[in-house]
């Protein structure tokens, strides 16, 4: 299925991961540190998407050119959930309105001609870890750092979830043999589960109630996977979904022995930690899901 | 760009992701000729990130293969004009914005696409989303140039003003180089221009403002924008993708976006010809259409639509169903959806005869959701108040679109999909996604030489129209098609054809079904077509046409299968359609001769 050229199988090669954060913030490693997989190499925080719109004028019963003299916040203050930011008073308070803010967050715009105000959540706290354990290369500003290490690399041709970690464990003994539920074991939790040339979607099922961090596969049915998704996949692009599980696709859709190196090196890996990340993007950057097993 | 080369050969290059093709053109005294072609890998992207290491290559190829020095110590060699197009990073990816979703935004949509770009985005005063949602688009959405229209000249001004406050609000930074500033073309009310340009700081935008492309309510006007555009490319998005600075310098005429120069070339040859056209370029991850109706050019582009990576998106569109439907043999659910999903992320693999069925029946549905797509594009100008009369409601010139299959006389079909199939199985794809009606003649880009003969026509149209049509397009058929319904198995459709020897020959064809008389490549024809009652191949129900026709690769095919076209339950049907078109040994199209 795989032509051999579109195959990235790299055995005790030298892998180098950009580890960067979308925005600026703090980097928390320096250049010849050791790090685990699991180590935060940067932490910032993100804008939040989250806007609540609160009309003043209506609030205040107030026509909309004139809320904006209420107003006690001016852009960009932070502001608390329910806090007062603005207040008509009127004679002994008998009649007194006032505007709280919905949420946490801070003032991100008034409009002096609708009289309302945009309220943005706080920023959102992201960090980055190392995902392979290996030596900080280099660090990247205010963004993150390069890490390496001498790992066995081995490339997927589709994926779905995000990176994660976990001791390699074969559920199969050959490469032509299907992963079923019954294979997926308690005992898998946690672990990076190695099949053949198929996963059922009751296993995918059982592996996602089971706690079990990823699965690599040599096929898997397309119509399987859009209904363990629930929708269509459409354009190639995964990564984000948030399923818990990470799934890896070695040959492609339909029922596909793993090729019998990678079943061999990933079966002579096992009982070995291994970075894992489904992530696909098949148009232009040919971003492909890989498998890093450090030596 | 260097000058003072010859005017007569010409060395021209179009360059998108994956390849650099080059192509020799030179002349004898019969006239202009296509001496050689090379191809490359693209190398603007890693691990090269230099698009002229690709350019050097391919043009040293093409030098030994026609055995002439071409490549001088510091790029081409002077002895023929060198033009290029481009499509590389996915193409130009621009943002739109007006006051009213069918008035001004829906122009600067028209010109944008017309310019070759990818819209990422369209937005307008009319627009349902809440201000800040716009703003958050706009910046999450890295485009390469940001054209503004809104308000006729001397009409609304605040409203434009509004919506360049929001561009300026948020600061909306460049795909590529987030140091250098977002070209905005200001293509709206003439009287706003100081304003918006002051409300667009020019720390960072680089504004241009050019004439109004809805001047008045009832013209458009897209020509100065579009020429804004090809400027804008050339001078701020172009030039900061790697090698382009330098390749910029070799060449004598700007470089405009692949998707324009085919646009050129089509247009063109509509003029020329005189004639409708409708064409449809079906690629990997994104689909086009083209089409000139009565001098007006439009084209639309649908992103996600395509047959490798797109293949996918095709299904969650249209479904599983519909592309199963046209596969001419039975499978199951499961196969298809697996082969679909293998289209899609193994795309250079070498294709089985089961995928090069899905991927034929995928192609009609993406060719039938695109064509859908562009009617809204190719429509009559909104906002003009139009009388109608009783009349009109029996006749079509109110439609909302241009596109009328009646009044097609061409049909292209562009596409790696159309260059590896048989000349049957390209031709009944054409016939089933897009249905012509009346009398229509069908081709496909046989050599992938459009962009080249768009960059070509802009400064010899007399070479780019005679290459056009001899070496460029195959003509695979025409097609008459009567419009309308009847009972399966009564004659529909009597034919006649006379051929210039003298020789005629009659045909009948019944409901339902296609069938062929040949009529070779320069041949032509006397062809008298006679509907049955209740069918109409263009000249109203039941009334005879007499057209002339000339020959193609089939000849002429009768397609009696109505229109709208019932997809039959039965596969043995689906697999007589093709046997009516096909004679063994298929021949394919790639490789073929001139027309």
């Amino acid at each position: 299925m795989f032509q051999p050229e579109e195959r990235g199988l790299q055995e005790n090669t030298f892998v180098r991961k950009v580890r960067r954060m979308p925005v600026t913030g703090d980097v928390l490693v320096k250049t010849g540190d050791s790090v685990g997989p699991e180590t935060i190499v940067a932490r910032g925080t993100v804008v939040n998407p989250d806007i609540h719109e609160t009309s003043l004028s209506l609030q205040l019963e107030v026509d909309p050119e004139e809320a904006e003299k209420y107003l006690l916040k001016k852009e960009r203050d932070e502001v608390k959930r329910d806090e007062v930011i603005a207040i008509r008073r009127s004679f002994f308070g008998r009649s007194t309105k006032v505007c709280r803010s919905p949420i946490d967050g801070t003032i991100e715009a008034f409009s002096k001609s609708s009289g309302r105000v945009l309220i943005r959540g706080m920023p959102i706290p992201i960090e980055v870890n190392a995902h392979i354990p290996g030596k900080v290369a280099e660090t990247i500003r205010g963004e993150g750092a390069v890490i390496e290490c001498s790992a066995t690399l081995i490339q997927g041709m589709f994926g779905i979830g995000g990176e994660t970690l976990g001791e390699l464990v074969m559920a199969v003994d050959e490469p032509d043999e299907v992963l079923a539920a019954e294979l997926i074991l308690d005992e898998h939790k946690g672990k990076i589960v190695v099949g053949g040339s198929l996963v059922t979607i009751d296993a995918l099922r059982k592996a996602m109630k089971t706690g079990v961090n990823g699965i690599v596969v040599g096929g898997v049915d397309q119509k399987d996977l859009t209904d363990f998704l629930g929708y269509e996949i459409g354009m190639g692009v995964t990564g984000k979904e948030k399923i818990g599980l990470t799934l890896i696709v070695t040959e492609g859709f339909g029922v596909y022995p793993m090729d019998e190196r990678v079943f061999s090196l990933l079966k002579s890996s096992q009982g070995k930690k291994a970075s894992v990340d489904g992530s696909t993007q098949i148009r232009t950057r040919m971003l492909r899901p890989e498998i890093i097993i450090p030596s | 760009m260097s000058s003072g080369v010859n005017d007569g050969t010409y060395l021209i290059l179009d360059i998108d992701d994956f390849s650099t093709k080059a192509v020799l053109i030179d002349r004898t005294a019969e006239g202009y000729y296509i001496k050689g072609m090379g191809q490359a890998m693209s190398t603007a992207d890693l691990p090269s990130l230099d698009v002229t290491i690709g350019v050097e290559k391919v043009v040293k190829d093409l030098s030994r293969k026609v055995d002439k020095e071409l490549w001088a110590a510091e790029g081409p060699s002077k002895t023929h004009r060198f033009l290029c197009s481009s499509n590389t990073g996915g193409g130009l990816y621009m943002m739109v914005a007006g006051i009213t979703d069918m008035i001004s935004t829906e122009s600067a949509q028209r010109a944008a696409l017309g310019a070759g770009a990818l819209l990422v985005d369209v937005f307008s005063r009319s627009d349902s989303r809440p201000d800040f949602e716009i703003i958050e688009r706009m910046r999450s959405m890295k485009p390469d140039m940001f054209l503004l229209a809104g308000g006729t000249d001397g009409g609304a001004v605040k409203q434009v003003l509004d919506m360049a406050h929001l561009i300026g609000v948020a600061d909306v930074k460049p795909r590529f180089g987030s140091e250098f500033k977002l070209p905005v073309i200001f293509a709206g009310n003439v009287e706003a221009r100081k304003e918006v340009s002051d409300t667009l700081s020019e720390k960072r935008y680089a504004t241009k403002a050019v004439e109004n492309v809805r001047p008045v309510i009832e013209r458009e006007n897209l020509g100065p924008a579009k020429e804004a555009i090809y400027d804008s490319f050339m001078q701020h998005v172009i030039v900061h993708s790697p090698g382009y600075s330098r390749l910029v310098r070799w060449i004598d005429e700007p470089l405009v976006p692949t998707q324009a120069a085919i646009g050129n070339i089509l247009y063109a040859y509509a003029l020329k010809r005189q004639v409708n056209l409708l064409a449809v370029d079906v690629g990997g991850a994104t689909t086009d259409v083209y089409s000139v109706y009565n001098g007006i050019f439009n084209r639309s582009l649908n992103a996600d639509i395509g047959l490798t990576y797109g293949i996918s998106n095709v299904m969650k569109v249209t479904g599983v169903q519909n592309i199963t439907r046209w596969i001419p043999k039975e499978m199951s659910e499961r196969e298809v959806r697996n082969i679909i999903g293998n289209l899609m992320i193994h795309p250079s693999t070498s294709q089985t005869p089961d995928e090069v069925l899905v991927q034929q029946a995928a192609t009609r549905e993406a060719m039938r959701i695109a064509v859908e797509h562009h009617k809204g594009i190719a429509s009559r100008l909104k906002g003009l108040q139009v009388k109608r009369t009783v009349a009109d409601i029996f006749n079509q010139t109110l439609e909302p679109t241009y596109l009328n299959m009646m009044k097609t006389q061409v049909i292209i079909g562009r596409g790696k999909v159309f260059a590896q199939s048989s000349i049957a199985e390209a031709t009944l794809v054409l016939l089933d996604s897009l249905q012509p009606e009346g009398v229509t003649e069908i081709m496909v880009d046989k050599l992938d030489l459009m962009p080249h003969l768009g960059m070509l026509s802009k400064v010899n149209p007399e070479a780019a129209a005679q290459l056009f049509s001899k070496e460029c397009l195959l003509r695979l058929a025409t097609c008459v098609a009567p419009r309308g319904r009847s009972n399966r198995s009564e004659a529909a459709v009597r034919v006649r054809m006379v051929k210039s020897d003298g020789v005629a020959v009659e045909e009948e064809v019944g409901f339902g079904e296609l069938k062929t008389l040949p009529l070779g490549n320069g041949e032509t024809a006397k062809l008298e077509v006679t509907p049955k009652r209740g069918l109409d191949v263009g000249m109203g129900r039941g009334k005879r046409l007499e057209v002339e026709m000339t020959g193609s690769e089939i000849g002429l095919v009768l397609d009696a299968r109505g229109r709208p076209l019932d997809i039959p339950a039965e596969k043995d049907v689906l697999v007589r359609w093709m046997k009516s078109l096909a004679s063994d040994p298929r021949p394919r199209i790639q490789g073929r001769g001139a027309a």
